[in-house]
């Protein structure tokens, strides 16, 4: 990129570039080079560039700059704008730019570019900068409306400076400046009134309070006040409310521009919303009129029917021809497209009446064919119309003087007879070589006539076609004709123009100064008189110019065209009005059906003819092209911007120095513009716009090249003629001019475009609303057709409703029946039911009875078997009973026979004695005897049998009563047991208790003991004094403790030495011993207890029993041994301490005596076993049930005793003798055995202790 | 019953108004005067009613087997354990375990380690551990009830030991019963509990192996050892519940263990001062490891006498309905 920068650098000049392939490529670098690059150094060379060259190519690129250069670009400006030179090319930069508009314009009014605009606007002195930056200004207010509010009383003092100089004329300006500044002055009045009403009134009304501004306010300000209506927002606005940015929200830029335009009364300046385009110029003369002579205007020129109709009546009278005025008043509320036909046909002649009447009947109907092509149809034909126009400048002069309607309307109106110019030439030549395809006699011949007519043709293929033919035939031939004929009087003319025009001038400047208090030169009133008068005065050479009055659409150049053909006809010899005015009628009639032809043949031909001209042509007639082409645009244009006197006046005067120059330098451009034509070549393929501007371009720069070599004479001359000033001047202040008017131009075609965007938008709306309205009517028709449906519908269910209705009722019946056999049947059923219950109460009496007889038949089987059965009985009895007769029967024969024998005896003792009845008293006597006898024994018997009976039934109560007793006893005795048990387990738990203290004490002692031995170890000496009498010295502690009393050692041993052989039973003994309660729980211990015993016997020395225990303690305890063991420890006590010791045991031993008794107490003998026990230890009965605790106490006291007491040794034998035994019956005494069964160990450990010196001693 | 001739024809009155306690009386005065006194009748009638205090000690006796059922032998009974209590006493003294200055509790437990061959050696001594630690309460809740020192020794000794050898199988299932009838009669507290994880903390040891000794007053321990000597362990259960039932609300009130605690600090301002000397140790045992046993053991170490009251009788209340009541004739 840094590589290029300094070749685009250089293309800059390239951009002038004739060769069109080159400057695209270069613009096309350059764009791409602007689109890549963010640095300002490229457009600042641009904007130099530009300053420099004026170039368009660089307007171009400068114009559409994107985004990001904005600032660079704007900044360069402000920068340019402080130079003094580079001011007017810095606005008019700014203007293209403005014009153009960007998005990014709105941020301008950040920038301090607007202020150093509105900086040089208040200060600047030269005239030419003041008008453009105004335009400038202008143009941007719309597109600021927010960011303008701050500045707003800069744009007041603006426009009160530039007002007052109208009057003071401070810069000592020409006047024809003043007249441009004061139609800027104009628009900007317009612009701040539309746009901000409240406070310019306001300003105005405080600015021209001042007795130095009244004559200002006189002079300029009423003036245009008087050109407006009011504000609507004058009466409803504030003026904080005016300021307010979200007024401006809704408004686009273009509607910011057509709401200033309403206000306005100026037909110039207005715009008519409903009708959309601009009046054609030669109408607004009519409307003009009215606000000086009729309050009434401003209604009317708010209602565009009624201005029309009013306006052509106010025109009338200024007119010449009478019949406008009569059709012009015919349409009557016809819309202003009229208007314009009528206007022109004053300036046709009256044939053109035939013609308007023919345009208001297709009028409206080209207002829809205008308003429903897209945008581009719209927009199009205009520029070019106004490209084609531009391209033939031959017929500048004419336009200029008779043309002074809108620029985009002019421009059409000056396409047509361009052609006929440059048809001229053409023609003869296309009659020889083309004349045969017709069609192409039409676009080459006349462009816009063919235009039109090609339509017909092609639209309505009837007879007109024909005719149009045939008028296009005759067409050439009178074009070219008149054409020949305006070539001849070209130059006639424009030295005839410019006389005429210059007295005009004159006249108008006086008539100006005249009216300028009264009217305002501003009034149109002048131009359009003056326009008028000037096609009057020259009707033949206007007759084609004048004609081609400035229609702003196709249709308008067509009626131009039309009006030029029939002119030329009329020049010609006028034949074939009719059929013409037939054949428009038809086309006019046809054409909004097709309202894109127009478009695209206009185009095509004027291109073509374009081309055709430079091609052929170029080198004859180009010169005259560039003088004519820069200044005719602009005056067009200028007219539209400048009230019409000014306008007129500049006209003249520049249409007059152009021809001038043009008589003067024709062959001179004629060979210098042959490298235009080669431009306007490349430029055919860019827009219009762009070749206008080029042209104009071109033009001035031309224009500056003749005007430099025009010899100052002459131009003196000429300006001496008029009265001017210096020609230096004037040169200076033509080109001014010429710079003023391009801008002019430039604003009044940026003016254009907003309203062709307005144009587009009203256009989608219309299009809108009609689609809505179709919408609208399909639904209406849907609606019909539904409610139709609705109705068929609702008929269906009404129909439907009966039906049902019926089938409801038939359902009702068919219910209704259906329950009332409902009913019958439950009724039925019902009776069925009691029947059945009936039935069923009766089959169960029958089941009772069925029961009954049931139980009947039992009982009569019952008794049937029993009948069965007696009978079976009475049969037996029968039987035996018939046995029984029948024995009794021989039991009678017996009888019988017995009584015979009986009476046969009887008879024979009474034969045999009488002394037996004696000896049968006897017999009876004491048979009686006896019988009492036994009587009495009986009696007796019974007596005793009484007296047994009464005896046992006493011993049984006295059983019962032992019984008793004998229950009562056990339970007693029961009682006496658990009272016994419980007794006893209390003294148990005693005994227990008892045990355990001492236990207890036992195991104190014998800690106590060995506590004692550990401190004999420690000091024997003490030990062995305290032995005193102990013999053995050898063994001095063993023996100390162990036999401390001699002489009972010695037994001891003698009984140890004595008892040797039987020790071994008796150690068995005393192992059994304690092992003997263990027996209860372990009888095993036994044998081993004896085994070990009987192991260990030789080497227990000592003699004491006690001594052969502790071999076997290391098993079993032996508790009750321990006694023999302290025991045989005693007598080592023989110190302090032992004597204690054996004091404590002896209150010990003696308590356990005491304790002793337990068991026995069961036989209550405790008492008395204590004393035997300590009397006598023999107590063979009780010791059997004695517990092994006896012996031990008993082997513990013969131990004890030996010391004390001396016990006889037989007794202590017998004891010894008895302890096996006892043992044997200790083991039978069980459970007092038990009781002894727990001995603490400790006292064990302290014989294996024990057990262990004796060893020591021993060895 | 209403024909017995020995009962107050107003009893069936007495019942109605509530005075339940004459009836009761009577009826135990008659149950005493069998000869051999039907224990199981004792035991029933103490499982039922509660003892009137002028027989208690009494009836303990007979029915913790210090007195024989024969009130003939009473005496000669009597007089065994008094010298079987004054033998051991003596043996103490003259061992020296025991000397004047030491407290009466701990010669009863000297004596009963005595008579069950635990007495450790003087020389080797220990300080008294957990079960040491039970007896001693209970020993304190005694001593509190029984004047006579050797009838008390011979309670303590016998409660323990009929305690040991008929609950000592039970004792560890009594947190788990408490557990489900606390779900059955207040299932939110059991819940509360068991979220703040204070149903762990409680103070099974003190309730359950001693018997509520040191928690409640005297004069309501009483009638939970009534039940606990007549044979039922279970009471032990409703007596804990109870408490935590009596103290729901501040219980639930409290998310955290620590706050109970706090409650249980508030309510019970007693700290006794005899137990001073336990709780000194007690701190160095339990209050590092389980400081809400150790406060909870401060709270119900002793109650006041009113609410232990209504706890008690809510808990035999509670007892009964869940265990039923004995139904023993009386």
């Amino acid at each position: 990129m840094a590589r290029e920068q300094p070749n685009v650098g250089d293309l800059l000049p390239l951009l002038e570039s004739s060769d069109i392939h080159q400057l695209e490529e270069i613009k096309g670098l350059i764009n791409e080079h602007l689109s890549t690059e963010r640095g300002a150094m490229l457009l600042n060379g641009l904007v130099d560039y530009f300053l420099e060259t004026n170039s368009a190519q660089a307007i171009h690129i400068l114009s559409s700059v994107r985004e990001p250069h904005d600032k660079h670009l704007l900044d360069k400006m402000n920068e340019c704008m402080t130079k003094q030179a580079c001011r007017l090319p810095t606005l008019t930069l700014l203007g293209h730019v403005v014009r153009k508009q960007p998005s990014w314009i709105h941020k301008i009014a950040r920038y301090p570019l607007l202020l150093s605009l509105l900086k040089c606007l208040k200060t600047d002195l030269d005239v030419v900068v003041l008008i453009t930056g105004v335009l400038v200004l202008i143009t941007l207010l719309p597109m600021i409306p927010q960011a303008g509010k701050q500045h707003l009383y800069e744009f007041f003092d603006i426009f009160g400076r530039l007002a007052s100089w109208n009057l003071k004329n401070p810069g000592h300006i020409s006047e024809v400046y003043l007249i441009h500044l004061h139609a800027s002055i104009y628009s900007l009045f317009h612009r701040l009134y539309g746009m901000y009403p409240c406070n310019f009134v306001s300003y105005l009304r405080s600015h021209y309070n001042m007795k130095e501004n009244v004559d200002t306010f006189e002079e300029v300000v009423k003036p245009m006040l008087e050109h407006v209506r009011i504000h609507p927002e004058l009466v409803t606005g504030t003026k904080d409310q005016e300021l307010d940015p979200t007024r401006w929200k809704k408004f686009e830029i273009h509607d910011i521009v057509i709401e200033c335009a309403k206000v306005s009364l100026d037909p110039k300046e207005a715009s008519c919303e409903e009708g959309y385009a601009p009046m054609p110029g030669n109408f607004y003369p009519h409307l003009e009129l009215r606000p000086q002579e009729s309050v009434s205007s401003p209604y009317t020129d708010f209602h565009n029917s009624y201005g029309s109709s009013s306006s052509t009546p106010f025109s009338t009278p200024r007119q010449p021809l009478p019949p406008p005025l009569s059709l012009a008043s015919l349409p009557g509320t016809q819309s202003l497209y009229r208007s314009p036909q009528t206007s022109r046909s004053p300036n046709s002649s009256c044939e053109l009446d035939t013609t308007c009447g023919v345009k208001e009947l297709w009028s409206p109907s080209s207002l829809c064919g205008m308003a429903t092509p897209p945008s581009s149809s719209g927009m199009s034909p205009n520029p070019e119309l106004s490209h084609s126009a531009s391209h033939l400048p031959g017929h500048r002069v004419h336009s200029t003087s008779g043309g002074k309607g809108t620029p985009a309307s002019s421009t059409p109106a000056t396409s047509s007879p361009p052609h006929t110019l440059s048809d001229f030439p053409i023609i003869p030549l296309l009659s020889n070589t083309t004349s045969p395809p017709q069609k192409d006699d039409h676009p080459v011949e006349a462009a816009k006539p063919s235009l039109v007519k090609q339509e017909p043709i092609r639209d309505s293929e009837k007879g007109g076609e024909v005719i149009n033919r045939d008028v296009g035939g005759g067409e050439t031939i009178s074009m070219t004709l008149s054409v020949f004929m305006k070539e001849q009087e070209l130059q006639q003319r424009t030295e005839r123009e410019e006389t005429a025009i210059s007295e005009e001038l004159l006249k108008i400047t006086k008539d100006k100064r005249d009216l300028a208090g009264v009217r305002g030169f501003d009034s149109p009133f002048y131009r359009t008189t003056e326009t008028l008068t000037g096609t009057q005065e020259k009707p033949l050479p206007n007759l084609p110019l004048g004609g081609p009055m400035p229609p702003r659409d196709p249709h308008h150049a067509v009626s131009t065209s039309d009006n030029e053909l029939e002119n030329a006809q009329g020049g010609i010899g006028g034949g074939g009005d009719s059929s013409t005015g037939l054949a428009l009628d038809q086309s006019w009639s046809i054409e909004p059906v097709c309202p894109f032809s127009p478009i695209q043949h206009p185009l095509h031909q004027s291109l073509s003819a374009l081309e055709d001209e430079v091609a052929k042509f170029g080198g004859l007639f180009s010169p005259s092209h560039p003088m004519k082409k820069p200044s005719l645009p602009y005056e067009a244009l200028f007219d539209l911007a400048l009230p019409r006197a000014a306008s007129l006046f500049v006209g003249r005067r520049t249409s007059e120095a152009r021809g001038r120059a043009a008589l003067e330098k024709l062959c001179q451009r004629q060979e210098g513009l042959e490298d235009r034509e080669e431009e306007g070549k490349g430029i055919v393929s860019a827009s219009p716009l762009e070749v206008l501007d080029h042209l104009v371009q071109q033009g001035s720069d031309t224009h500056d090249k003749v005007l430099k070599r025009l010899p100052l004479p002459s131009k003196s001359a000429d300006w001496t003629h008029f009265g001017g000033s210096a020609p230096l001047d004037e040169l200076h202040t033509l080109r001014s001019q010429l710079l003023l008017l391009h801008s002019q131009l430039l604003y009044e075609r940026y003016k254009r475009e907003q309203h062709a965007v307005r144009n587009r938008r009203l256009l989608r709306r219309v299009i809108n609303a009609t689609a809505l309205e179709e919408q609208n009517n399909a639904m209406k028709d849907q609606l019909n057709l539904q409610s139709v449906d609705v109705v068929t519908l609702k008929e269906s269910l009404q129909v439907e409703q009966q039906r049902c209705r019926q089938l409801w009722d038939d359902r009702e019946t068919v219910v209704t029946r259906l329950h009332s056999q409902v009913r019958q049947l439950q009724q039925g059923r019902d009776d069925y039911y009691t029947k059945n219950q009936e039935l069923q109460s009766q089959l169960n009496e029958y089941q009772k009875k069925m029961n009954d007889l049931e139980a009947d038949l039992q009982r009569a089987n019952n008794k049937v078997c029993h009948t069965g059965h007696l009978l079976n009985q009475m049969t037996i009895k029968l039987s035996t009973s018939e046995s029984t007769q029948q024995q009794m029967s021989f039991l009678n024969k017996q009888l019988l026979l017995l009584g015979e024998a009986h009476k046969l005896d009887v008879l024979q003792q009474q034969h045999t004695g009488s002394d037996n009845t004696k000896e049968a008293q006897m017999v009876q006597v004491s048979w009686g005897k006896e019988v009492e006898r036994l009587r009495q024994s009986l009696l007796q018997q019974g007596q005793k049998l009484e007296a047994a009976q009464q005896r046992v039934g006493e011993l049984e109560t006295h059983l019962t009563k032992k019984e008793h007793l004998i229950v009562e006893q056990k339970k007693f005795l029961e009682d006496v047991k658990g009272q016994a048990k419980g007794e006893l387990q209390a003294s148990e738990s005693r005994y227990q208790a008892q045990r355990r203290v001492t236990q207890l004490l036992q195991t104190e002692l014998l800690h106590l003991y060995s506590r004692l031995e550990m401190e004999g170890h420690t000091c024997p000496t003490t030990a062995s004094a305290a032995g005193g009498s102990s013999t053995d010295p050898g063994p001095p502690i063993d023996s100390s403790i162990m036999e401390p009393d001699g002489s009972v050692t010695l037994g001891t041993n003698e009984w140890s030495d004595d008892r040797r052989p039987s020790q071994s039973p008796r150690g068995n003994g005393s192992t059994l011993l304690p092992g003997k309660p263990k027996a209860n729980n372990s009888p095993k211990a036994l044998p081993v207890n004896s085994a070990s015993s009987t192991q260990d016997i030789p080497p227990p020395l000592l003699v004491e029993p006690s001594f052969s225990c502790p071999h076997a303690p290391l098993a079993t305890p032996m508790p009750p041994d321990a006694a023999p063991l302290t025991v045989g420890s005693y007598p080592s006590a023989n110190s302090f301490l032992g004597m204690r010791a054996r004091e404590l045991f002896r209150n010990k031993s003696e308590s356990q005596c005491d304790e002793e008794p337990p068991p026995p107490h069961l036989a209550g003998l405790s008492q008395g076993l204590k004393t035997e026990l300590c009397v006598e230890p023999l107590f063979p009965p009780l010791g059997n049930a004695l517990t092994c605790p006896v012996p031990a106490s008993i082997l513990g006291a013969p131990l004890t005793v030996p010391a004390k007491e001396h016990l006889p040794e037989t007794r202590q034998r017998a004891i010894k003798q008895e302890s096996p035994r006892r043992k044997m019956g200790g083991a039978r005494g069980g459970g007092a055995a038990a009781a002894s069964a727990a001995q603490p160990r400790q006292q064990q450990q302290f014989r294996i202790m024990d057990y262990n010196e004796t060893q020591q001693e021993h060895s | 019953m209403a024909e017995d001739p020995q009962r107050n024809f107003r009893s069936a009155y007495y019942e109605k108004v509530g005075f339940r306690g004459v009836e009761e009386k009577k009826s135990l005065e008659i149950l005493l005067k069998d000869n051999p006194l039907d224990v199981e009748k004792l035991s029933t009638f103490s499982q039922r009613f509660p003892l009137p205090s002028m027989y208690r000690i009494h009836v303990w006796k007979v029915l913790l087997g210090i007195l024989p059922p024969h009130n003939d032998s009473h005496s000669l009974v009597g007089g065994y354990r008094r010298e079987q209590y004054q033998d051991v006493l003596e043996a103490l003294k003259v061992m020296r375990f025991v000397h004047m200055a030491t407290p009466q509790t701990q010669v009863y437990l000297r004596m009963f380690q005595l008579e069950s061959q635990v007495l450790p050696r003087r020389s080797d001594t220990l300080p008294p551990d957990e079960e040491d630690e039970d007896f001693l309460s209970i020993a304190r809740a005694m001593e509190e009830i029984v004047e006579d020192p050797m009838d008390c020794y011979w309670l303590i000794k016998s409660f323990v030991n009929q305690f040991n050898n008929k609950f000592g199988d039970s004792i560890p299932h009594l947190p788990k019963s408490l557990e489900h009838y606390l779900s059955v009669e207040e299932p939110r507290l059991l819940n509360h509990l068991k979220n703040t994880g204070a149903l762990a903390m409680l103070p099974y040891s003190l309730w359950f192996r001693r018997c509520f000794a040191g928690c409640l007053p005297e004069s309501s321990l009483q009638r939970v050892w009534d039940k606990v000597i007549s044979g039922s362990c279970k009471i032990l259960v409703f007596v804990a519940m109870e408490i935590l039932l009596s103290y729901k609300i501040m219980v639930m009130g409290n998310s955290r263990p620590e706050g109970v605690v706090n409650i249980l600090c508030n309510v019970s301002d007693v700290i006794i001062i005899g137990g001073s000397v336990r709780i000194s140790w007690r701190f160095e045992t339990f209050l590092l490891c389980l400081p809400i046993t150790l406060l909870c053991f401060l709270l119900y170490y002793q109650m006041p006498q009113e609410n232990t009251d209504a706890i008690v009788t809510k808990a035999i209340d509670l007892w009964h309905k869940y265990c039923g009541t004995p139904m023993h004739s009386v």
